[in-house]
């Protein structure tokens, strides 16, 4: 049972709108990549198998809206994820300081069971606008909030060009691998559902 | 059963968990025995869970997702199954069996992803069959959630052209029609949701609608990713029957949120290419529609768009969008605020797309003009915060206010604006021309200028002006007096004309703005007068005198001056005129010079009438005449004369005495040996010797208070100045005689100890007896004193 669980991989990718979460997600698992900006809607996600060391892996990559406004019924998918993303746009200063919030939001959330050590990685994207000239945030920035958190790792990306996306997503499966499962354990003997109870709730539905 | 309080919802919930893990511990078993009728069993009783008819959207959607997860596991069974050799098509009849039509459906849609990847059916087939099998879901929430699972399995094997999936020629209208079919199932779900239930929960409905709002939405995001919706396909098809259920629909919450997905799903070229249509539904949604907040966001889009690249305008230019814009915003009829937003929006994007077109801008601005006419000054807060917005555009846009000063509607749409809003304004105005420090060089530039910030200038008839906080007042008129001062222009005819400019305007300020707006306008023509005496300029040959001269400006000043003296601020004019008179003597100018320290004079005599304040000014007054050289012997003694006339009348001896020695300075002035005058430099400083003495008896008379002792030693410093200036009316005996008096005066009973005054005199000894030691001359010169 447990190696069942263990082949699919839950990723949850957050961050502010337009900072390239579903392009990233997209040139990850279609190698494609679109100029035009098309805003995404609730929550879903893309699969793609990945083989890590030899053993094949589903990875089930959540992309969100990053606004609030499409998001009406909240975060529920975060649960049981195994890995976040928090993506920044390195042209956009405001898209750097929200990822603290996006990072708490996701740990009071998800409240995984061990949030000092829930594997996060950070990715900086766009790095290919206007050559680098445009840019806000010093990598070295960047590395310095992901160290005070912990060590979180940081990959420069460029889903437009592909640059690094591979890796990054390389070193989202390793870390996902590495996160306890958190199934809670259901011991039929422990809960007591008595036929009773059960009974009287079902009685609602006609479907 | 009423299910009220949330209480009861988490019981719910946390019952519902239970039972779904219960039946997801067995099925999972089931599975790991690779025992399929029991995981369908245990999977088709998990999926009951869903049924209930307890929970708020949120809720059941916390419920769906442990479901789902455990859906997804299934689904990799199935799949395993298939590979051992179990037909899919099989498996598709056999989920089929299950009791409950909600759990079978949603076995269903995971069968059916399976048998879409198998690819033994045509995708487009097993599709049709399942978004009709969906049907048998009427209610409300659980059909939105069940369609959107069938949603989200189905996104990746939609049979798009370039997938894998891909079928028959028609293959991307079939992946549409399935996407558009679930999208019309959903939204009718959803909007049907509303006439369920109690009239009394409609408020508790409509947010819970509100809460499912994504699940519709959805659907326009997985019809924008579908690869082969080309501009073609889009226009002719996804458009219009996407328009066409949003607008049949009739319900307010629906349209608003659908018109705002499909602004954000798809791209911006599609939206030019279909501006006509999409504009064209605004008018037929239902008039609660908050169709200002939509057409802004459109508006929005495209102006980010226009931003993002100058090879996008041609686009912009050959859809004619800012007239199609323009148009669609005159009609609808609504509130202040929203009339505002709208032009705000269409002003952001003119400014993008047309930069260089400032005539579009002017009529967006002209067309708000009249849009507003006739309703007065704005009180709304929403509405003002708008026209703020909508004025600072052109600002943020061009980084120069002379642009806004081209828009002839601009000052109009500010009359708008009610009293502090308007100041508000203005202070961006000045905001901007710092930040950009913009240039503006012509008297009719500053003219135009004034007229737009004149709330900052003058009070307006309409407020009484005692409700202004006294800190914003001053913060207000401190950026006033920066802009004057950034106002230049290195001609002085049109500089001087510039000054005039300002000059006019400032002087309807009244007394409260004066003190602030007058000091930095004095500074840029002090400037000036610089500047042509830098310039060398001679008096016009030919007697032109309309030519700016130096003369000229400090008549002009003379002026401003007297009206600062009319409005009670004596000691900033009596500050001013100084400094006139300063620069005049820079000039040469001795008759305007002499011009301003009588009028000085007659500040000081009669308006100043504080102590304190006299005490400021005398000093002021010496150290400014110390620093003449213009004036000829008459001039100066006239002046001087007054001068020491006024330090000897001060109130309190001890200042008396103190400004009397300061004077002493008027009669020997460094560099110029004809104003040496020794014998005049000694009587002050006699002359502060009695005062300083009178003030001791006056102390002793008093008892205790100390202070006099300072005195002596003060005007011993004076005498050690000039003494070493080589002043020969200042003696070694005088000096002599001094420090004994001091010592004597500090050391009889009466003395009231005075720390600082000790150590003044040891710092004063200390000199002396450093002097000495130095040899040479000065050594010298203090050898003779005794210590
Ligand atoms: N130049 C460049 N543009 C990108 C990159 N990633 C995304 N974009 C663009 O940024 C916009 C927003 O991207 P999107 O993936 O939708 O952002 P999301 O809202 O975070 O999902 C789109 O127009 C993309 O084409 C990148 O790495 N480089
Ligand atoms: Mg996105």
């Amino acid at each position: 049972m447990a190696s069942r669980r263990r082949m699919l991989l839950k990723v949850i990718i957050l961050g502010d709108s337009g900072v390239g979460k579903t392009s990233l997600m997209n040139q990850y698992v279609n190698r494609k990549f679109s100029n035009q900006y098309k805003a995404t809607i609730g929550a879903d996600f893309l699969t793609k198998e990945v083989q890590y060391e030899d053993r094949l892996f589903t990875l089930q990559i959540w992309d969100t809206a990053g606004q609030e406004r499409f998001q009406s019924l909240g975060v529920a998918f975060y649960r049981g994820a195994d890995c976040c993303v928090l993506v920044y746009d390195v042209n956009v200063m405001k898209s750097f300081e929200n990822l603290n919030h996006w990072r708490e939001e996701f740990l009071i959330q998800a409240s995984p069971s061990d949030p000092e050590n829930f594997p996060f990685v950070v990715l900086g994207n766009k790095v290919d606008v206007d050559g680098g000239n445009s840019r806000v945030v010093s990598e070295k920035k960047a590395k310095a909030w992901c160290a005070s958190k912990g060590n979180i790792p940081y990959f420069e990306t460029s889903a437009k060009e592909g640059f690094n996306v591979e890796a990054a997503f390389e070193c989202i499966t390793k870390n996902a691998l590495k996160n306890e499962p958190e199934e809670e354990l259901y011991m039929p003997e422990t809960i007591d559902v008595g036929g009773g109870g059960r009974q009287q709730r079902s009685t609602g539905c006609e479907c | 059963m009423m299910l009220d309080g949330t209480e009861d919802e988490e019981k719910f919930l946390a019952a519902g968990i239970a039972g779904l893990q219960q039946n997801s511990f067995y099925m999972h078993r089931a599975l790991d025995s690779n025992n399929l009728r029991d995981a369908l069993k245990y999977s088709a009783q998990m999926l009951s869970e869903l049924r209930t008819s307890k929970l708020s959207p949120h809720k059941y959607y916390e419920l769906y997702m442990r479901a789902f997860d455990q859906l997804r596991k299934l689904e990799m069974f199935f799949e395993e199954e298939t590979r051992r050799g179990c037909s899919i098509i099989d498996l598709y009849e056999l989920v089929q069996h299950a009791g409950n039509i909600l759990p079978r459906l949603y076995l269903l849609c995971t069968v059916g992803s399976v048998y879409i990847k198998s690819k033994e059916a045509p995708a487009k087939d097993v599709l049709k069959d399942l978004v009709e099998m969906c049907r048998g879901i009427q209610n409300p929430v659980r059909g939105l959630f069940l369609r959107s699972y069938l949603s989200q399995v189905s996104k990746d094997k939609l049979p798009d052209i370039g997938s894998e999936y891909e079928g028959d020629a028609d293959t991307v209208s079939d992946a549409v029609e399935f996407v558009l079919q679930n999208f019309t199932e959903m939204n009718k779900l959803w909007v049907r949701m509303q006439h369920q239930g109690p009239s009394r929960e409609k408020e508790k409905r409509e947010k819970e609608r509100s809460e499912l709002r994504d699940l519709v939405g959805k659907n326009l995001h997985v019809l924008s990713q579908i690869e082969g919706v080309d501009l073609d396909m889009y226009k002719d098809v996804v458009l219009p029957r996407v328009l066409e259920q949003v607008v049949n629909c009739k319900d307010e919450l629906a349209q608003f949120y659908l018109m705002d997905c499909i602004i954000q799903v798809f791209p911006d070229e599609y939206h030019l290419q279909t501006l006509d249509v999409l504009l064209g539904a605004y008018p037929q949604l239902q008039p609660s529609v908050d169709i200002k907040t939509v057409l802004s966001q459109l508006m929005e889009r495209l102006s980010n768009y226009a931003a993002s690249s100058a090879e996008v305008l041609p686009e912009f230019l050959q859809v004619e969008a800012f007239s199609k814009l323009s148009n669609a915003i005159g009609k609808p009829d609504m509130a202040t605020a929203g009339v505002v937003t709208l032009y705000s929006s269409l002003l952001t994007f003119t400014l993008h797309v047309h930069p260089d077109r400032l005539d579009y801008a002017d009529q967006v601005l002209g067309a708000c003009v009249k849009n507003l006419s006739g309703k007065g000054k704005i009180e709304d807060k929403k509405a003002t915060k708008q026209i703020v917005a909508l004025l600072s555009a052109p600002l943020e846009k061009y980084n120069d206010i002379m642009t806004a000063l081209k828009l002839s509607n601009y000052p109009h749409v500010m009359e708008f604006l009610d009293i502090p809003t308007n100041k508000v304004m203005a202070t961006v105005i000045i905001q901007s021309i710092m930040k950009n420090a913009t240039r503006i060089s012509t008297s009719d530039k500053v003219e135009a200028l004034f007229e737009l910030i004149k709330g900052l200038i003058k009070d307006s008839d309409a407020t009484p002006n005692d409700e202004l906080d006294e800190d914003d007042f001053k913060e207000e008129q401190n950026s006033v007096a920066r802009l004057i001062q950034m106002l230049y222009n290195e001609d002085p005819e049109e500089m001087f004309k510039i000054i005039e400019t300002v000059r006019k305007h400032i002087l309807t300020g009244g007394p409260k703005r004066l003190p602030f707006t007058v000091p930095p306008l004095m500074f840029s023509s002090l400037k000036l007068v610089r500047q042509l005496q830098g310039q060398g300029q001679e008096e016009n040959p030919f007697g032109d005198d309309s030519a700016t001269s130096p003369k000229k400006i400090f008549q002009l000043l003379n002026q401003t001056i007297e009206t600062l003296s009319g409005v009670l601020a004596p000691e900033l004019a009596l500050q001013l005129c100084l400094q006139c008179a300063e620069a005049a003597n820079d000039c040469e100018l001795e008759p305007v010079a002499y011009e301003f320290f009588t009028q000085a004079y007659i500040l000081y005599e009669e308006e100043i009438s504080d102590s304190r304040a006299q005490v400021t000014a005398i000093h002021l007054i010496i150290g400014t005449l110390q620093r003449m050289h213009v004036f000829g012997v008459e001039n100066r003694d006239t002046l001087t004369h007054k001068a020491t006339g006024y330090s000897a009348k001060l109130l309190k001896k001890p200042d008396q005495c103190r400004a009397v020695y300061a004077c002493s300075h008027l009669f020997w002035v460094d560099d110029h040996d004809n104003m040496k005058d020794g014998e005049r430099v000694l009587l002050c400083l006699k002359r502060a010797l009695r005062i300083a003495n009178a003030a001791q008896q006056m102390a002793n008379a008093a008892r205790g208070s100390t202070g006099s002792v300072m005195l002596f030693i003060e005007i011993l410093n004076k005498y050690l100045y000039f003494f070493e200036k080589g002043n020969p009316q200042v003696t070694v005996a005088a000096i002599q005689g001094l420090i004994e008096l001091i010592m004597n005066e500090m050391q009889s009973d009466t003395a009231t100890p005075d720390p600082s005054a000790d150590a003044f005199l040891a710092t004063t000894m200390r000199y002396i007896q450093f002097q000495k030691q130095k040899g040479g001359t000065v050594g010298e010169k203090y050898e003779p004193i005794k210590v």
